[in-house]
């Protein structure tokens, strides 16, 4: 919103608010994924009890942005593109508390795992946390910067994220073809993997809510299309 | 192209002599006019009162004649008005003259004039009247009348003459009003341009007119200003140059944000501390854009509550971490209703390392030396609780205290020979010394080991490789050292490989590598560390006191040489060893 200014600075600085507010909460779920993985790579219960706790605070952020967004709505009645940021900013929130949820879910896996003994060195699921995140921040970038292109390139690391997903499951189910006693463990990694892919199609969402803002086009959902093609 | 003004000024000039022209003329000729008819006049009744002496008979036979001599119409009226006789006219066709204005006057005044404008000659004549007395009463009214030839020959004349004249006169004056606007002017335009420069930021240099008027001190002024102006704004660069450059080259990291808390400027100083990732394009965001740190967001939460300044040590990067210390501070003397803050950052990431190392340190040494002192006393209190007398088992517990008491030993002679390192106060004997004979002095320490685990030692040392310039002894203590390790950490069975090779820049590197367990990546800069290990339990149930590399490195940086390692998990580990080539000729 750097362009152009309101004649009521105050009206300025309530939509400043809630993007900075979602720029914040992007980055409190950034390292929520950080810890949450770590916690599972270098079998760290505490780091991952902790990142179970931030969740509250994540939920927290999530509320607050939510009613700051509903009290724009009431009383100053946004009209084009405040409209469009305001329901952006509610969609974008919603997908980025879900992504929180995420990570607790993933350090709750590795507390069940931190228990048992390791199978082998994780290479894919901090890899695919790796991309996650860079897609989140990426998705957030476009956000501040109402860059298109960047949301557009945030779709295909989804298909990064997807086709890694798959290697791990194919890797875990020869573990459990393998040795009985690994089916446990390779299925909740498996989880945390599917968390991992969840959390890159959330970042996929926040981006084409980004792009439905900027160009007032719906995105969503054109992949598929393609791939029928 | 000329200026509107320039037209102006012609136009008017013009305008003005036409002007002229046209009063003085009609002036003149009214002038001529009223004088001409004046003379006429004055003609005219000196001929009437002439006339008038003759009685009314005799004006009427010689009515004729007397119109020949006055050069005029005669016309002879009775007291009633009647005409009696006219030099022109059949008396039957005329009317009554008694009304004529100057008739009347002449009956009156006992003479009268008038002009009227005859239609049949088409022409103004003048009439004059003089009362004809007989006895005391009037007897008749005698009149000449004569056309105002002269007078309209004498104004159309002059008409004429100024109309001929007056094409001259408006060129000439054109031409003269030429001369003059422009030399008004060409100076306005020169000033005019000059201005126009200095409008678009040019540096038109000096504005020069010749002329001491108005305009000329104008363009003096004008002058004056344009250098003032420059001067300041010379000062301003230059004052602004100072400041950028020392913004520019501090090396503490600098941001600026505005009232709206956006980035304003930013340093080189924080661009060279922070990665390219998070300095580029930043111009215009908030921090949390730009940066996406919670700390420093949350540290700049606080200092937004109070503006009071914020001391914060805050983290960038995950993998190889950049520790900083920033200050948030307001910015104060702004104009009012600005609110600018300032960020700096001190680059802390080397001296939180260095504090980390010293911190391990002296845990390390107390741990290190705890170890076998517990040991040693636990043994000695048994011993003394009566073991003593059971012979086999204070042999026994005798043995484990001597063998730690060695180690400690061991640490404490390593530990001297590295503070000794470090102090500088080991003299180094340097000379000339031939990589084949220090490995043939380290390689016969390891033997019984060796062969214990089955290891197999090759080495491969070129002829003619050049002597190295070093401490013989301290070279075999570097190589026992490394050989140390590699056998420590090769399983059974492995290969243990020494070789050397010349560079070609003026080193020697001697090699060993072995099949060990190897060393992660991520560990490698940290070894040479006192009490780093790799494997934090397997290596000290190997029997290291944690000192071996540092000493390793220490010894290599007394040499001038240096360390360089190479590893595979599970595949082993190289360590490349160079040493300085000695001047003197291998024999």
């Amino acid at each position: 919103m750097a362009e152009k200014r309101h004649t009521s600075t105050h009206y300025d600085k309530e939509l400043r608010d809630i993007r900075e507010g979602l720029l914040y909460l992007g980055a409190l779920v950034e390292k929520a994924i950080d810890q949450a993985v770590r916690s599972l790579v270098e079998r760290d219960t505490e780091l991952a009890r902790k990142v179970i706790c931030d969740d509250a605070i994540i939920d927290q952020r999530d509320v607050e942005i939510e009613e700051k967004c509903i009290r724009i709505l009431a009383l100053r009645q946004p009209t084009a593109r405040d409209l469009r940021f305001i329901t952006t900013a509610i969609k974008i929130n919603g997908h980025l508390e879900r992504i929180g949820d995420m990570a607790a879910k993933i350090a709750e896996k590795a507390i069940i795992l931190n228990e048992e003994p390791p199978m082998k060195p994780y290479i894919d699921i901090p890899r695919m946390a790796e991309i996650a995140r860079g897609m989140i921040k990426e998705s957030l970038d476009a956000l501040g910067n109402k860059d298109t292109d960047l949301a557009q390139k945030v779709r295909m690391d989804d298909e990064i994220i997807d086709n890694l997903n798959e290697q791990v499951f194919r890797e875990l189910l020869t573990f459990m073809l393998e040795d009985t006693r690994k089916i446990h463990r390779s299925l909740i990694i498996m989880q945390v993997s599917k968390s991992l892919e969840r959390i890159s199609d959330h970042a996929v969402g926040i981006a084409d809510m980004v792009v439905y803002m900027v160009t007032g086009k719906m995105v969503r959902h054109a992949p598929v299309c393609r791939i029928q093609e | 192209m000329k200026s509107r003004l320039f037209y102006k000024i012609l136009i008017s000039y013009v305008v003005i002599i036409l002007f002229a022209v046209i009063i003085i003329g009609m002036m003149s000729a009214r002038q001529i006019k009223d004088d001409l008819t004046e003379k006429t006049k004055t003609d005219l009744m000196a001929h009437v009162r002439i006339v008038g002496l003759l009685s009314k008979n005799n004006i009427e036979k010689q009515i004729s004649s007397l119109a020949d001599i006055s050069h005029s119409r005669v016309t002879l009226i009775g007291a009633d008005g009647s005409v009696l006789a006219d030099s022109e006219r059949e008396v039957a066709q005329m009317d009554n003259h008694l009304n004529r204005s100057e008739v009347q006057e002449a009956r009156i005044k006992g003479q009268g004039e008038a002009i009227r404008y005859s239609h049949t000659l088409g022409i103004d004549m003048l009439y004059v009247a003089f009362t004809i007395r007989e006895n005391a009463d009037i007897g008749g009214y005698i009149r000449l009348a004569r056309p105002l030839y002269d007078v309209k020959k004498s104004v159309d004349l002059l008409y004429a003459h100024i109309y001929e004249n007056v094409l001259i006169v408006v060129i000439s004056s054109l031409l003269v009003a030429f001369m003059f606007s422009r030399k008004i002017m060409v100076p306005i335009e020169k000033v005019e341009q000059f201005t126009q420069k200095v409008c678009r930021g040019e540096l038109p240099g000096t504005l020069l007119v010749e002329s001491n008027d108005e305009i000329g001190r104008l363009a003096k002024n004008i002058n004056c200003m344009v250098e003032e102006h420059q001067e300041k704004i010379r000062s301003v660069y230059e004052e602004k140059g100072k400041l950028e450059s020392a913004f520019a080259s501090m090396t503490e990291g600098v941001l600026v944000l505005d009232s709206q808390d956006r980035i304003e400027l930013i340093n080189r100083g924080l661009k060279n501390i922070l990665r390219d990732e998070y300095t580029s394009d930043v111009i215009g965001k908030t921090p949390l854009e730009a940066f996406r740190n919670l700390e420093l967001e949350d540290a700049f939460n606080r200092f937004r509550k109070t503006r009071s300044p914020v001391f914060e040590e805050i983290t960038f990067g995950e993998e190889t971490p950049i520790i900083l210390d920033v200050t948030i501070s307001a910015i104060h003397g702004l104009p009012a209703g600005e609110e600018k803050t300032m960020m700096v950052f001190h680059d802390v990431t080397r001296l939180k390392r260095l504090e980390k190392m010293r911190g391990d340190f002296v845990a390390n040494v107390t741990h290190e030396i705890k170890t076998p002192l517990t040991a040693i006393i636990g043994f000695i209190d048994t011993l003394q609780g009566g073991a003593i007398n059971e012979r086999e088992t204070a042999k026994k517990f005798l043995q484990i205290i001597s063998e730690n008491a060695r180690r400690l030993d061991r640490l404490v002679d390593d530990l001297i020979t590295l503070s000794n390192i470090e102090l500088g106060e080991m003299k180094l004997q340097i000379e000339g010394v031939a990589v084949t004979e220090i490995i043939g002095n380290a390689l016969p320490v390891f033997e019984a080991k060796t062969a214990a685990k089955a290891l197999t030692v090759a080495t491969h040392i070129p002829d003619g490789l050049p002597l190295i310039h070093a401490d013989r002894d301290k070279v075999v203590q570097i190589i026992v050292n490394i050989l140390d390790n590699a056998v420590k950490f090769t399983p059974d069975g492995g290969k243990i490989t020494v070789s050397a090779r010349e560079d070609g820049k003026g080193s020697v590197i001697i090699e060993v590598s072995d099949t060990g367990m190897g060393i992660p990546k991520s560990e490698i800069p940290r070894l040479g560390e006192r009490f780093y290990r790799a494997d934090k339990t397997r290596a000290r149930e190997l029997g290291g006191t944690g000192l071996g590399l540092s000493i390793v490195k220490h010894l290599l940086k007394a040499h001038q040489g240096r360390m360089e390692i190479d590893s595979q998990i599970g595949r082993g580990t190289t360590v490349s060893l160079y040493f300085p080539i000695s001047r003197v000729i291998s024999t």
